[in-house]
């Protein structure tokens, strides 16, 4: 009778464990979304997800489909996708729709994940906490992936030919950006402009530089420090240190602005220094944006995140975190120049003697995110947009304009 | 006396129609009309809850509502009637026999099969103020000497964006226009030469009567398709700068994509019922003109 019994448990254990093994070798697909500046980023993403698929050993088959960025549209594509009932199951994302998925309850909570996973502590503790303050719960939502620091890129050539230095104070800067504005051929019109201002969607990260460096912030913008800037941005536009097509340059424009070699600077993150230096070589060059009263530029951010609607949470998370702190963190990272979210990785020769590396971790220290709100989306999307580009053209004095900021992002 | 008994048959095979309009027409309208009633914020799902005509009073006191609605009246007054005579000129050109008329009727329906997303961004780049051709071409002519941000400024984006629409819908109203215009019988003209008509008689006494149910019918759809068109501008400028390319439709969907869709429904009903307004006393007055004629 006792060997029947041990028989059978035998029997049942060796069954269990059949099932198991064959549960977890059991092949899963993940569908991830992300969007990328250009075909070689693109083309990288394509790579890492090949490369996890092919050296994860469980059976998990990432499918990395890209949608375009298209200044912060990106999320709302998401969303509308999973509030449908369809989308990916793990996506890049930003900060500033966590609390639009999370009111809608879309995403999966990472806690549980985190508290098992042997690499937490390769990731600096303070950014888990900013991603649970942007959550506004005691929980992370979101696995961080690389972040950028806004900076400003000029041409050394450019510098010379106008007699001028690296800017290290806000009035230095603005000046620059007058002197810069050049008739380079002498034919009565300016072909070089100082500053590559960017009026369209996602310009609210540059003009916020303006703001800061004037005193003003963004908590209250109707202050006369930040009217102050959103004026600086104003004359910038108005005297001509600008292109005038500035009010609808979104990134592209304002990059091939750069690149054409219209503008003799620009700000923008690490992010597009690959795609600078094949165009410059040595005659492009960065500087952290500089202070004047108050010091700020915008921390672009990039995690990924779970959404609920997945089957195989356990699967996205395995490759969540081989973005994070895995070969696919060094591969990204590494290709686009982003910084970072694993000390490790950071501690990489490529990355310790980048000179625009250089120049975003001197920004850090004072790099911030705009205020997360309900708001935040719509703010930047269409409210931003619309209110400068009515400022810049005269429409709007800038204590009106920022009166109608405030009662976008604020409410009142 | 039998009674005559029903069938099921006509029943049911109207069902799948009849069905499928309700899913994908009647569902939808309606779906938008109680959401125009209802604070119906995704960015605040735990706040929607029936308002009642909240949103109708705040469309009411809503500057850019009143902006888009009358950039809507502008955006299809203009754009439409200039289709209509444009297309109007090319429909009576094709009509005529010429050498390579079937290839150059080919090639003038182009814009009409182009994708109105694909016109949005062809035509940002020609009208591009650093690198677009009709800045281009506009130097080199000697008609300006600096480039002009067409549609940066909002002097000339609303007209940028009004004259992409009009090259966009030249070719349909003259489809339309020809295929009337091949329908009027040669000898209404024949009859108005012994009579010793004019061309402009005969264009105003014969071609322009007999198109009358044509141009009605063609004037209509467009003031309707291009009311709500959203590709076009959305691509050319999101509405901007300065929401001085934003029409009602176009603020619509920017109200739509802020997740606001209570808000939005409200302004798709009142853009639907101005519509109505102008819809309704043109098909009368169609209908009158036909009953007329019998």
């Amino acid at each position: 009778m006792k060997r029947k019994l041990i028989f059978v448990l035998m029997a049942i254990l060796s069954f269990a464990s059949v099932i198991a093994v064959s549960a977890q070798a059991k092949p899963v697909t993940i569908v991830h979304w992300y969007w990328a500046d250009n075909p070689k980023y693109s083309a990288e993403m394509q790579k890492i997800a090949a490369d996890f698929n092919a050296t994860n050993g469980k059976g998990i088959t990432v499918v990395a489909q890209e949608y375009p960025w298209d200044g912060g549209a990106y999320s709302e594509t998401l969303f509308r996708a999973v509030m449908g009932g369809g989308g990916p199951d793990t996506s890049s994302f930003k900060l500033t729709s966590t609390p639009l998925f999370a009111a809608n309850g879309l995403l999966v909570n990472l806690d549980e994940f985190l508290a098992k996973w042997k690499d937490k502590d390769k990731i600096e503790p303070s950014l888990y906490e900013t991603i649970r303050k942007a959550s506004g719960t005691k929980s992370v939502y979101v696995m961080p992936w690389n972040t950028q620091v806004l900076y400003v890129y000029y041409r050394p050539s450019l510098f010379k030919k106008a007699g001028v230095s690296v800017p290290k104070t806000y009035t230095e800067f603005l000046e620059a950006c007058k002197k810069l504005t050049m008739d380079t051929n002498g034919d009565g019109k300016i072909d070089v402009y100082g500053f590559g201002m960017r009026g369209a969607k996602g310009g609210q990260e540059p003009w916020g530089s303006f703001i800061w460096a004037r005193g003003g912030n963004f908590d209250d913008l109707t202050t006369p420090q930040a009217i102050a800037g959103m004026q600086d941005f104003i004359d910038l536009y108005k005297n001509g240190y600008a292109p005038p097509t500035a009010p609808m340059d979104g990134f592209n424009e304002i990059i091939a602005n750069f690149k054409s070699g219209k503008t003799a600077m620009t700000i923008h993150h690490i992010g597009s220094s690959i795609g600078m230096v094949e165009t410059f070589g040595d005659d492009v060059d960065a500087f952290a944006f500089p202070g004047g009263v108050g010091r700020w530029t915008s921390m672009g951010d990039t995690e990924n995140v779970i959404l609920k609607s997945t089957k195989n949470k356990e699967a996205a998370f395995e490759w969540l975190a081989y973005l994070a702190t895995g070969k696919g963190q060094e591969a990204w990272c590494v290709a686009t120049g982003n910084v970072p979210v694993s000390k490790e990785v950071q501690q990489l020769p490529f990355f310790q003697n980048n000179r625009f590396m250089k120049v975003s971790i001197e920004g850090a220290p004072y790099a911030g995110i705009f205020p997360i709100l309900d708001t935040t989306t719509e703010w930047i999307s269409t409210i931003w947009p619309n209110t400068v580009a009515a400022a810049l053209t005269g429409k709007l004095s800038a204590a009106d304009a920022m009166k109608q900021l405030q009662k976008g992002l604020w409410g009142k | 006396m039998h009674k005559k008994k029903l069938s099921p048959w006509p029943y049911l095979l109207i069902a799948p129609a009849l069905i499928t309009i309700i899913a994908v027409v009647f569902f939808p309208v309606i779906n938008a009309i109680l959401m125009s009633f209802q604070s119906y914020d995704l960015r605040r799902p735990s706040q929607i809850r029936f308002t009642g005509l909240a949103n109708y009073f705040a469309a009411a006191q809503d500057p850019l509502f009143w902006q888009a609605l009358l950039k809507t009246i502008v955006w299809v007054a203009a754009g439409v009637w200039f289709q209509f005579v444009f297309g109007f000129m090319l429909a009576l050109l094709l009509n005529r026999k010429f050498l390579g008329r079937g290839l150059i009727r080919s090639i003038s329906l182009i814009p009409w099969v182009t994708p109105g997303v694909l016109i949005g961004l062809m035509w940002r780049w020609i009208f591009d103020g650093n690198y677009g051709v009709l800045n281009d071409l506009l130097v080199r002519l000697g008609l300006i000497r600096q480039n002009v941000p067409f549609l940066a400024q909002q002097s000339t984006a609303f007209p940028s964006v009004i004259l992409t629409i009009i090259w966009q819908g030249i070719p349909f109203f003259a489809l339309m226009l020809l295929a009337g215009l091949q329908g009027i019988p040669e000898e209404l003209y024949d009859a108005a030469d012994v009579d010793g008509a004019n061309a402009f008689q005969r264009f105003f006494m014969i071609t322009v009567p007999s198109l009358k149910n044509t141009i009605f019918v063609t004037t209509l759809l467009r003031i309707i398709w291009v009311a709500n068109s959203v590709d076009v501008i959305f691509n050319l400028t999101e509405g901007g700068p300065a929401y001085s390319t934003q029409t009602l439709s176009v603020y619509v969907f920017n109200k739509g994509n802020a997740l606001n869709l209570g808000y939005a429904s409200t302004m798709a009903i009142l853009l639907a019922l101005v519509l109505s307004m102008v819809a309704i006393p043109y098909l009368k007055t169609l209908f009158k003109a036909q009953e007329e004629s019998k």
